[in-house]
């Protein structure tokens, strides 16, 4: 899938329009002049949602009521649809060729991987971070996982307000474990199943993984359970049944469900140490590029086409001999979209790229400028 | 300061108590109520007043009837000898509309959820052991029980729940199946529900 034309109206300060090159698309301005903005504004077309906000009303630009971001995206030869998302108050409208479209259906039209500094969390923060950038690329690949996830997180949110109000009440041990079965027949049912995705998944990450883009840089990953030398993993939901019954005194004490894949972290390891504790924020940022190239990789394994790839302020994040190799591996694959506010950028890598110059939010052709500056 | 006289917001308020009323439909049926002639008001209250002095619990199934025991346990041309479990009075509407299914019912009336602070204790549960007895069953023994939850993780733990206590009493116990809706294409089913349909396939 190509995006071909990108516009938007009353979103945060944007304005105009964006036409866009297959390969690499530059978005160059000064800092504050609204590049990031276009970039969340194609997230925002291919997830419905911000990578900076979480209330989308707060995009709408400022005394406007109606903010809209529209793209033709072409899904094959002969197939371009106008895809938009306008956001009105609370409400936000999915059309597809004008047409409106729910949530799911809408999703389905236009892909995007993100690399930017929050994203750096995946390899420096909380477990939690790395659980969701999995979560997120099996869902990408099998949509209806996402059923099992939420599934998931209702049965352990129930279970907890269970064991809460059994530690308030003062339940006996057996009364708790009874009223814990049918709530952890199921979390053992969708943990399992959870289980068995990421396993798999990070399986299918590690071969992408060793093509090595930079040179000398060995990234491996392992997916740790938390069951982890409690057992046997291959029969991972008797293990986690047995672990279950074993330890209710200890969630009842607790007063919160204390086993199960929520618990569950990835290991990445950066030449064979573990990245999070002893890598320099380079080395973070350059594994956090390899684990997005292989997520890249495991998408097209499954839908035979790249997803875009936006890559935000990528010379503060990436050296210009690191960018160079990346930029070279994404040439042939990915519709890639970087911004950055340096000329020197655009001229060592803007030969043959479609470059967008940012002023005031609205996006100008650099040819159209008579005097390319920033 | 109220914005509307006392009796008019008072009104509002109880209207805002319903199930799926917010604010702006209370202030709508507020005022549709205060246009309406006084004898139409009066048969509206009376209804209200009616259907809480004459609707009671059945002893037997827990269903809704103004008649104790309900019509469907009070029947003899039913099938004593299989129960079907439901969540609310409503999905035994639902599931009477097949017209296929002559066995009796029992209403739970909720199903387990410890977030909205509901366990066994607050659902109408006990009272379906005794009626596995011939003797409180018109001689007949109970063959079956069919668990007709809804398919959400609350309908799912509360049939699990119960399995658990029926089961070792020797009833059979079975859970009504899950996937495709007849009459419908492909295509339009979610993957969710096909993937369900795809694990719960059977041999021809």
């Amino acid at each position: 899938m190509i995006l071909e034309t990108l516009e938007a109206t009353n979103f945060r300060n944007l304005s105009g329009k964006i036409t866009c090159a297959a390969g690499l698309n530059i978005i160059a301005g000064d800092n504050g002049h609204g590049k990031t903005n276009w970039l969340e504004a194609i997230y925002l077309l291919a997830t419905t949602k911000s990578f900076k906000t979480a209330r989308l009303t707060e995009a709408v630009n400022f005394g406007e009521t109606l903010a809209i971001v529209r793209g033709i995206v072409r899904q094959s030869a002969g197939i371009s649809r106008s895809v938009q998302v306008a956001i009105e108050g609370n409400t936000k409208i999915l059309t597809v060729n004008d047409k409106r479209e729910t949530v799911q259906r809408f999703l389905g039209q236009l892909h995007a991987l993100l690399f930017n500094s929050d994203e750096l969390s995946i390899v420096r923060g909380s477990p939690d971070a790395r659980r969701k950038f999995l979560d997120g690329g099996i869902v990408a690949i099998f949509p209806a996982f996402i059923q099992t996830l939420s599934d998931f997180n209702r049965t352990l949110r129930q279970k907890n307000a269970l064991l809460q109000k059994a530690h308030k009440d003062e339940l006996s041990l057996e009364e708790t474990a009874k009223r814990l079965e049918p709530w952890n027949e199921q979390l053992i049912q969708n943990a399992a199943k959870i289980h068995k995705a990421r396993v798999r998944y990070v399986e299918r990450l590690n071969e992408d993984l060793e093509k090595q883009l930079f040179e000398k840089e060995v990234v491996s990953i392992r997916y740790l359970s938390s069951l982890e030398g409690k057992g046997d993993l291959n029969n991972y939901a008797e293990l986690l049944e047995e672990r279950l019954k074993i330890r209710v005194q200890a969630e009842l004490s607790a007063g919160y469900s204390l086993i199960g894949p929520h618990r569950d972290d990835l290991e990445i390891s950066f030449d064979g140490r573990d990245l999070r504790k002893f890598g320099s924020s380079g080395q973070q940022r350059s594994a956090l590029l390899i684990l997005q190239l292989s997520t890249l990789s495991a998408y097209f394994s499954q839908h035979n086409e790249y997803p875009l790839f936006l890559l935000d302020d990528i010379d503060a994040e990436l050296d210009y001999k690191r960018i160079g190799r990346l930029l070279e591996f994404l040439s042939d694959k990915t519709q890639t979209f970087v911004t950055t506010s340096k000329e020197s950028f655009v001229q060592r890598f803007g030969a043959g790229a479609e470059i967008i110059n940012v002023k005031n939010g609205e996006a100008l052709r650099a040819e159209t400028v008579s005097n390319f500056e920033i | 300061m109220l914005e509307y006289s006392e009796p008019v917001a008072k009104l509002i308020d109880e209207f805002k108590r319903l199930p799926g009323i917010g604010h702006k439909s209370a202030q709508r049926l507020a005022f549709f109520i205060l246009r309406l002639p006084n004898e139409k008001v009066e048969s509206f209250v009376s209804a209200l007043r009616e259907v809480k002095e004459k609707i009671v619990f059945c002893d037997v199934c827990n269903n809704l009837t103004d008649v104790n025991p309900c019509m469907y346990c009070a029947s003899q041309s039913r099938d004593r000898s299989i129960i079907c479990v439901v969540e609310e009075p409503y999905n035994l509407v639902a599931v009477e509309k097949t017209r296929s299914y002559k066995g009796l019912y029992h209403i739970l009336h909720g199903s387990l959820s410890p977030i909205r602070g509901i366990g066994p204790d607050e659902l109408m549960i006990s009272n379906i052991f005794p009626r596995l007895s011939p003797e409180n069953n018109d001689d007949v023994e109970v063959k079956e029980v069919i668990i007709a939850t809804n398919p959400t993780t609350e309908g799912e733990a509360t049939a699990n729940y119960l399995a658990r206590l029926l089961k070792p009493l020797g009833v059979k116990t079975t859970r009504i199946a899950m996937g495709m809706p007849v009459g419908s294409d492909l295509e339009f089913v979610d993957e969710v529900t096909m993937d369900k349909a795809m694990s719960n396939r059977r041999e021809m």
